[in-house]
């Protein structure tokens, strides 16, 4: 009779226990559909369902890239449209980046393997500016200008880039860089560190090759 | 007794799917904080000192796994160091602050820089003269952090500290 029991309550031991990691399996795949429903109503990067890798392309593939006009160390206005016709490597980047200073070399290798293929990086800091102060506003300018020559960057490189966030999902983390092809679509997106045969691989996709 | 046996190694074969089943489902960390602070503040959350005096208080932070932050002397001088501060009027003042040595970190990819930076628990020291009464501290710490593969933006969080002045 003993025995029966103890028997009896094991096994409804194992049975709570396999309800209990069933009811926890669902709850943990309910919250991250909720995370990627609302990611792509956001624009935002997120882990995917099965927890692996984020895809920042989600939002963006097959669409034209978002229009902008920011400024260049010179003071002069760089738009996007002003591209048109041209494979253009959109990388966001920041002074403070560690992985972004790992990738520079090989884009401005790559852009100068495709540049007369029509392609161009356009390389667009996310550096705080303080626009309240104008002195300050020209040492965060100089500081930016200060790191592109240490970085030895031969492309063009535009300022402010958190001022265009929110249509490019958000910039979250750098290095993120959007493909886009001759006219104007975004044809891939990398979030992080990758490898130079990924950038290239995409560059090409972009060039339509 | 031999069933009662086979019983147990059934029942131990089936907690440890089960757990398994529902450890497998946690996101990858790294990833999974890419919308939150990568670091936390843990403790003290009140402290009682010596009103007017120099006060020693460890304050104690928690950088988020497979996360790195900048320590306060990051060895590029384009790297955001980590910088704890208390703002002023708050009753309390930050009289010196002594922060960990930090630990070399390389990126697999850069191998030949060594970065300095803290992950994991790291502690501050922090020297406050508190003037007599009950303050409510909102310090700050400002950090910048990254994984081997990217970097957030720098970001600043509260620091929420009970400061009692006797």
């Amino acid at each position: 009779m003993k025995r029966n029991t103890l028997v009896i309550s094991a096994v409804l031991f194992i049975l709570a226990v396999f309800a209990w990691a069933g009811w926890a399996n669902w709850e943990l795949r309910r919250q991250a559909a909720e995370r990627a429903l609302a990611a792509v109503a956001q624009g935002q990067l997120v882990p995917d369902a099965a927890g692996g890798e984020p895809d920042p392309l989600s939002p963006f593939k097959g669409k034209p890239a978002p229009e902008f006009a920011l400024e260049d160390l010179s003071g002069k206005k760089v738009s996007l449209a002003s591209y048109k016709g041209k494979a253009v490597l959109i990388n966001f980047w920041a002074t403070w980046c560690g992985p972004c200073k790992i990738e520079t070399p090989w884009l401005i290798e790559l852009r100068n393997q495709y540049a007369a293929q029509g392609f161009e990086v356009l390389g667009v800091s996310t550096d705080d500016l303080d626009r309240d102060d104008a002195q300050k506003l020209s040492d965060d300018k100089k500081e930016i200008a200060r790191s592109v020559a240490q970085l030895h960057i031969s492309y063009p490189v535009l300022i402010d880039g958190a001022s265009i966030a929110t249509p490019y999902g958000g910039l979250d983390a750098m290095p993120t860089s959007f493909f886009v092809d001759r006219s104007g679509t975004v044809v891939a997106a990398q979030m992080g560190l990758t490898s130079k045969d990924d950038i290239e691989a995409n560059i090409k996709k972009a060039l339509g090759k | 007794m031999p069933w009662i046996r086979a019983g147990i190694h059934i029942a131990a074969v089936f907690l440890g799917s089960a757990a398994l089943l529902a450890w497998g489902q946690a996101d990858d960390p790294a990833r999974s904080i890419l919308k939150g602070a990568a670091v936390e503040y843990l403790y003290p959350e009140q402290v009682t000192v010596a009103a007017g005096k120099a006060n020693l208080v460890v304050l104690h932070f928690r950088v988020a796994p497979g996360m790195h932050i900048n320590s306060h002397t990051p060895k590029d001088e384009f790297l955001i160091p980590t910088v704890f501060s208390i703002p002023e009027g708050a009753g309390v003042r930050l009289a010196d602050v002594s922060y960990p040595v930090g630990t070399e970190f390389i990126l697999p990819l850069d191998p030949g820089n060594k970065l300095s930076v803290y992950t994991g628990e790291f502690a501050i020291q922090a020297r406050i003269v508190a003037e007599p009464g009950n303050h409510l501290v909102e310090a700050k710490l400002r950090f910048q952090a990254c994984d081997k593969n990217e970097c957030l933006p720098p970001k600043t969080i509260p620091v929420a500290i009970d400061v009692i002045g006797k």
